[in-house]
C-alpha cells in the first residue's frame, strides 16, 4: 500500500526524526513517557499495552511482521499486500457480510497497510468495546476462510489501487529506483509488486493458503492496544482469544544483496512534473544497538532538512531547486539513504548534485557544527514529543519499531543512541555509506535519456 | 432540579474547558481549550476570508498572500533565520486556505512557548513580504496551477475538476491556488493589500489549546487586536448550479492508466441545519468514506472488484487519499453532495490484460456511474431500513467521536463549529443523530438528493475519451467487461443485477471532452 514516494519519505524523515527524547517522568529514562508492558503468551505471540490518559478511547493494533521483503518466490510480489486484502473476506464464524456489520458495530475506525517488511492491521475506537475488537481480530487471524471466486475477485481491487497510484510519476520512479538498486534482495520490488503479477493473482488461490499457513502465525505477530486500558485486561483478552493460536514452524529466507561495485541510473520519461532526481545509497539495516542509523538521521537533518546550508542556498537564496530532502529508510535488512531533489530549472540539475557532492564531501571531511549538532538533537526529541498526543500516533510509533525488532522497547533503546551521537559518528557514518560505487541515480525529466549520466 | 441541571451544564463547561470570551475589541472572537496536562499550546488563528473573496481576475492572491506569511520572512528574521530559530523547539507553523476561511496554525512544546511566540507575533503581524520570498513562493504556486494538480492524483484532479463545473462562473469555481493565468498576474503590491484588506481584526477568530498561563492568552488577545483594521465585508460564497440533466465534461489525459470519476449536484443544507444529521445517517450508509461495509464500496469494490473503493459525501472532505478522518479547517456554507468512484479500468488496460476482452471498446466508468446513481435511485425509492438506520445511527454516534482527538483537531472543530452558527458541533451532532428517528432520514434523503441533473467528472486517458463520451450520450448499453477467471464464480443474482445497471437509464443531457492542458487555465 505505501510506495516510496516523495511524501511517503518525508513522513518517514518526520518519523525517523521523533527518536529521542528524556521525559521528565517516572520514564525518565526512556524516551516515551509511558511504560510499555510486554507479556508473552506460552504459543509465542507478544502482547503490548500501553496505557495512556485517552477517556474512553482505544488503539488496537495487530502488527504481522511480513511484508514485501518475505516474496522469495518469482511470480508472487505483491502477495502480502495483496493478503491484507483477503483478511476482509470472512471466516466460518462471520462470513464478509457480517463481519463487515460487525466491524460497524464496534463504532471504529478500521484499516490496515503493508510495507516491505511488515503488515499493520489498526483500529481506533471505544475502549469499552475491546472485548469485541479481540473477537473480530482473532477470529480472521486463526479462522480466515474464503472462497477461490472470492479471492480472485480481491484481486481487482489491488488492481484499481495500483491504478491510482500509477497517476504519480514519483510512484512510476520508485518502482524503477528499486529494481535498480537491488538486483537480489526482495527490496528490488515495491510493496505493491510488478503489475503482471498482479494482473496474475487471481491465479494464485493455492499459495495463498500456503501464505497464510507461514506467517499468520503467533510467532510473526504482536498485539499492541494503547489507551484508556490496562495491562491485566488486555492479556486476559489475549489469552482468551489469541492463547489456541498454533505456533507455526516457517523460517523466511531472504536473499542477501550483493555488493555494488559502480553506480547506477536508471531514468523515467515524463512532462508532466518539474524535473526530478535522487541519489540513493546503500545504507545500514535497522539496529537499536549501533550508531549507525542514529547518526545517519542527524547527519540527514543537519545536511538535507530545510534547515540545511543546501537548502538554504540552493532552494531559498538561488531558487534553482523547489524541494530537497534526504534520510535512511528503517528497514530490517540493509536498505537506502536517498537524497530526493526537485528542479525548477531541468538544465540546473548537474549544477544541484554537484552541490550535493560538495555538500557530502564537506560531511565526510568536517566535523559539523555543535550548536547545530545540539539543535538537531533537540529537534529529534521534541518532534517526537509532540507527536505522541493521540493513543493512535502513540500506537503507530511503537508498530514502526516492533516491525523493525519485534520489539517496542527498541523505540527508548534507540533514543538512548540519539543522545550519544557525536560529530564524530556523523563524519564516519558518512565516509562509511556515502560511497559512489553504492549509488543509485534516478531522474525525471521531458528528455529522453537522464541528464546525470 | 433546575439547579441541578444548571450545575451539570457548568461541570461539562469546566470539564471540556470550552469558553467564549469577549476581549477588548468585542469583535475577536476567542476559543479556548485549557489542557494542564498538555506538553504544547496550539495556536490558531482564522480569517472568513478564503479563495472566494479573491478578485475574479486574480484568483489564487488569499493563498498567495497566507503562503507568502507562512513562508516568508518576518519582523526582520529572514524565513531561513526563523526556521532555524524554530529547530531546537521543533516548533511548527502552516496556513491553510480553503474557500472561505483561512487559518494559522502554530504549534510548541510548552518548554519554549515563550520564545517561540514573538516569531508568531510577527508572522501575523509584521509579515517582510520581500520580494525575494515573493518570487519563490510564487514560482512553487504557479508550478501546482501549471503541473502539480493535473499530474499527482487522477483522483484529486476529478474533485476539484467536478468544483469547477458545479460553480462554473462563480466565485467557488476556481482552485484555492487559482488558475495558470492569474497567479501569473498577482504582484506583491496586490499581496500586500490583501493582507490589509483581508486578514484583519474585523474578520479574525483566535484559537488556543493546550497548557497555555492566562498572561499568554492576554498577550495573545491583545497583540491580535493589532491585526490590520480595514473593514472586511464577508463576500458570500456563489452556490452550486443546478446542471440541465446529467452533464458530462471528460478530461482527456496522456497516459492515464484507468477512469477517474467524481459526481455531485447542490445541497441545500450545511451543519447549520438539523437536518443534516438526518442526511448524514442515510449517507453514512450508501457511502461513508473508506468504509468497506457501506453500500456502494460493497458493490462496486467488493462484489465486483473494479476499484479500490467508492464513497459519497454531503459536504467538502479534505484530502479523501489520504484522511481516513474528516480533517477540520475546510468549513463551507455553499454546499453540494458527491460521489467519489476510484478509478477503474479502461479499454486499451483491459484489451491489454484479459484475451477475453479484446473487443471491447470503452473500459468500466460508465458501468459504474450507472451503478452508482442507480443505487442512489433506489435508496430515494426504498429509503432506508429499519436495522439499516439504528445500525449506522449507532455507528455514527461512536465514530465521530474520533474526528478530534488531538489538541489541534479540537480546537479545529470547536472553531469550525463558530462558522455554522454552532458552539461545539460534534457535541450537538451526537444528540441530534441521538434524536433522529427513520422517517427524518428517508424524508431527508428524499428532499435533498436526486439524480436527474448532475455534473459528471470523468479523468482518463486519451485513448478512451472519445469512445467513452460516445457510450455515455448515447446511453449505449454498458455490459460489465469481467475476465474470465471472474466471471465464472460469480453468484447469478449478481449477473442479474448486472443486466439491469448494464442499461439503467441515466438522464445524460451533454458530454464534453476537454484536453487536460486546457483545465484550470
Amino acid at each position: 500500500m505505501k510506495t516510496i514516494t516523495k511524501a511517503i519519505v518525508t513522513g518517514l524523515l518526520l518519523l525517523a526524526a521523533g527518536q529521542s527524547f528524556a521525559a521528565d517522568s517516572a520514564q525518565s529514562e526512556k524516551i516515551l513517557p509511558y511504560p510499555i508492558y510486554q507479556h508473552k503468551l506460552a504459543n509465542g505471540l507478544n502482547v503490548v499495552t500501553v496505557p495512556f490518559d485517552s477517556p474512553g478511547l482505544a488503539s488496537f493494533h495487530i502488527v504481522t511482521r511480513v511484508g514485501a521483503r518475505n516474496e522469495v518466490e518469482p511470480g508472487v510480489t505483491g502477495f502480502a499486500h495483496f493478503f491484507e486484502h483477503m483478511m476482509f473476506r470472512g471466516t466460518d464464524n462471520y462470513s464478509k457480510d457480517e463481519y463487515a456489520a460487525a466491524l460497524k458495530s464496534t463504532g471504529a475506525a478500521a484499516n490496515a497497510n503493508t510495507t516491505q517488511d511488515r503488515t499493520d492491521y489498526h483500529m481506533i475506537g471505544s475502549a469499552d468495546k475491546l472485548d469485541l475488537m479481540f473477537e473480530l481480530e482473532s477470529d480472521r487471524f486463526l479462522n480466515l476462510k474464503y472462497s477461490e471466486h472470492e479471492f480472485k475477485t480481491e484481486a481487482g481491487a489491488v488492481k484499481g489501487e495500483y491504478t491510482k497510484n500509477f497517476a504519480s510519476p514519483y510512484s512510476q520512479i520508485n518502482e524503477k529506483r528499486s529494481e535498480t538498486a537491488f538486483t537480489t534482495h526482495t527490496y528490488s520490488h515495491t510493496t505493491m509488486g510488478y503489475f503482471d503479477d498482479i494482473v496474475d493473482m487471481p491465479n494464485q488461490y493455492e499459495y495463498s493458503k500456503t501464505f497464510f499457513d507461514r506467517y499468520y502465525r503467533p510467532e510473526y505477530n504482536t498485539v499492541l492496544v494503547v489507551g484508556d486500558v490496562t495491562p491485566e485486561q488486555v492479556n486476559a483478552l489475549a489469552e482468551k482469544y489469541f492463547g489456541k493460536w498454533e505456533r507455526g514452524s516457517y523460517v523466511s529466507v531472504v536473499p542477501e544483496e550483493p555488493e555494488q561495485t559502480e553506480t547506477r541510473y536508471v531514468h523515467l520519461q515524463n512532462d508532466s512534473i518539474p524535473a526530478y532526481f535522487s541519489m540513493s545509497f546503500k545504507g545500514p539495516a535497522f539496529s537499536d544497538s549501533a550508531i549507525d542509523m542514529p547518526a545517519l538521521d542527524v547527519l540527514a537533518s543537519i545536511v538535507f532538512s530545510n534547515t540545511s546550508d543546501l537548502s538554504k542556498k540552493l532552494v531559498i537564496e538561488e531558487q534553482k531547486i523547489r524541494f530537497i530532502g534526504g534520510g535512511a529508510f528503517d528497514s530490517r535488512d540493509p536498505g537506502l539513504f536517498t537524497i530526493q531533489v526537485s528542479m525548477v530549472d531541468k538544465a540546473d540539475m548537474p549544477y544541484a548534485m554537484a552541490e550535493i557532492e560538495k555538500a557530502i564531501e564537506k560531511v565526510k571531511t568536517q566535523d559539523v557544527n555543535p550548536e547545530i549538532l545540539a539543535s538537531t538533537k533537540s529537534n529529534l526529541k521534541y518532534t517526537f514529543a509532540m507527536g505522541i498526543d493521540t493513543p493512535g500516533s502513540i500506537a503507530r510509533s511503537l508498530s514502526h519499531y516492533i516491525q523493525l525488532t519485534g520489539d517496542p522497547e527498541s523505540i527508548n533503546r534507540l533514543y538512548a543512541l540519539y543522545d550519544k551521537v557525536t560529530a564524530e559518528d556523523v563524519r564516519m557514518v558518512a565516509n562509511k555509506y556515502f560511497n559512489m560505487d553504492h549509488l543509485t541515480i534516478a531522474t525525471i525529466s521531458d528528455d529522453e535519456l537522464g541528464a546525470l549520466k | 432540579m433546575r439547579s441541578l441541571l444548571k450545575n451539570i451544564m457548568l461541570l461539562l463547561v469546566l470539564f471540556i474547558a470550552v469558553q467564549t470570551q469577549a476581549i477588548a475589541n468585542p469583535s475577536i472572537d476567542v476559543v479556548e481549550l485549557k489542557q494542564p496536562n498538555s506538553n504544547k499550546v496550539v495556536f490558531k488563528i482564522r480569517f472568513g476570508n478564503g479563495s472566494v473573496a479573491d478578485p475574479s481576475d486574480k484568483k489564487g492572491l488569499t493563498f498567495a498572500t497566507a503562503s507568502l506569511m507562512s513562508q516568508g520572512g518576518a519582523g526582520g528574521l529572514s524565513y531561513a533565520d526563523i526556521q532555524d530559530k524554530m529547530k531546537p523547539w521543533a516548533a511548527s507553523y502552516f496556513a491553510a486556505v480553503d474557500k472561505q476561511v483561512t487559518t494559522f496554525t502554530f504549534q510548541v512544546p510548552v518548554d519554549f512557548v515563550d520564545e517561540f511566540y514573538p516569531l508568531l507575533k510577527n508572522v501575523l503581524l509584521s509579515p517582510d513580504f520581500s520580494e525575494k520570498d515573493f518570487t519563490r513562493v510564487m514560482k512553487a504556486q504557479q508550478n501546482y496551477v501549471d503541473q502539480v494538480v493535473r499530474a499527482s492524483s487522477d483522483e484529486n484532479y476529478s474533485k476539484f475538476a467536478l468544483e469547477d463545473q458545479l460553480f462554473r462562473g462563480g466565485n467557488m469555481q476556481s482552485l484555492v491556488q487559482g488558475t495558470s493565468a492569474s497567479v501569473e498576474g498577482i504582484s506583491l503590491d496586490e499581496i500586500k493589500a490583501q493582507y490589509q484588506k483581508a486578514f484583519t481584526r474585523n474578520n479574525v477568530m483566535l484559537g488556543i489549546a493546550g497548557n497555555y498561563s492566562p498572561e499568554l492568552l492576554k498577550t495573545f488577545k491583545t497583540d491580535m487586536a493589532k491585526l490590520p483594521d480595514m473593514k472586511f465585508t464577508p463576500v458570500p460564497p456563489s452556490k452550486a448550479k443546478t446542471a440541465e440533466g446529467i452533464e458530462v465534461e471528460i478530461i482527456a489525459k496522456k497516459g492515464a492508466f484507468g477512469s477517474a470519476i467524481f459526481t455531485g449536484a447542490p445541497l441545500a443544507i450545511t451543519r447549520a441545519d438539523d437536518d443534516f444529521a438526518a442526511l448524514m445517517i442515510a449517507n453514512s450508509w450508501m457511502g461513508e468514506h473508506r468504509k468497506s461495509y457501506s453500500r456502494l464500496y460493497q458493490k462496486i469494490r467488493q462484489t465486483r472488484s473494479m476499484n479500490y473503493g467508492d464513497y459519497s459525501y454531503i459536504e467538502w472532505y479534505s484530502q479523501g487519499g489520504g484522511n481516513q478522518l474528516p480533517p477540520s479547517g475546510v468549513p463551507r456554507a455553499s454546499n453540494y453532495w458527491a460521489i467519489w468512484i476510484r478509478p477503474v479500468q479502461i479499454a486499451s488496460q483491459l484489451k491489454s490484460q484479459y484475451p477475453e476482452l479484446a473487443d471491447i471498446d470503452v473500459g468500466h466508468a460508465h458501468f459504474a456511474l450507472r451503478m452508482a446513481i442507480r443505487e442512489f435511485d433506489l435508496m430515494i425509492k426504498n429509503g432506508m431500513s429499519e436495522a439499516a438506520f439504528e445500525a449506522t445511527k449507532t455507528f455514527l454516534r461512536s465514530y465521530t467521536k474520533l474526528y478530534a482527538q488531538s489538541p489541534a483537531q479540537q480546537l479545529g472543530w470547536l472553531m469550525d463549529s463558530r462558522f455554522y452558527g454552532r458552539k461545539d458541533y460534534l457535541a450537538e451532532l451526537d444528540v441530534l443523530l441521538k434524536n433522529t428517528t427513520l422517517e427524518q432520514v428517508n424524508a431527508a434523503l428524499r428532499k435533498h438528493w436526486q439524480t436527474d441533473n448532475m455534473f459528471v467528472t470523468i479523468i482518463t486517458d486519451e485513448s478512451e475519451a472519445q469512445p467513452l463520451a460516445d457510450s455515455l450520450i448515447n446511453n449505449t448499453a454498458s455490459p460489465m467487461s469481467y475476465s474470465n477467471l471472474v466471471k465464472s464464480g460469480l453468484p447469478a443474482e449478481v449477473l442479474a443485477e448486472d443486466d439491469l445497471v448494464a442499461v439503467y437509464p441515466l438522464n445524460i443531457k451533454k458530454v464534453n471532452i476537454v484536453q487536460s492542458a486546457d483545465t484550470f487555465q
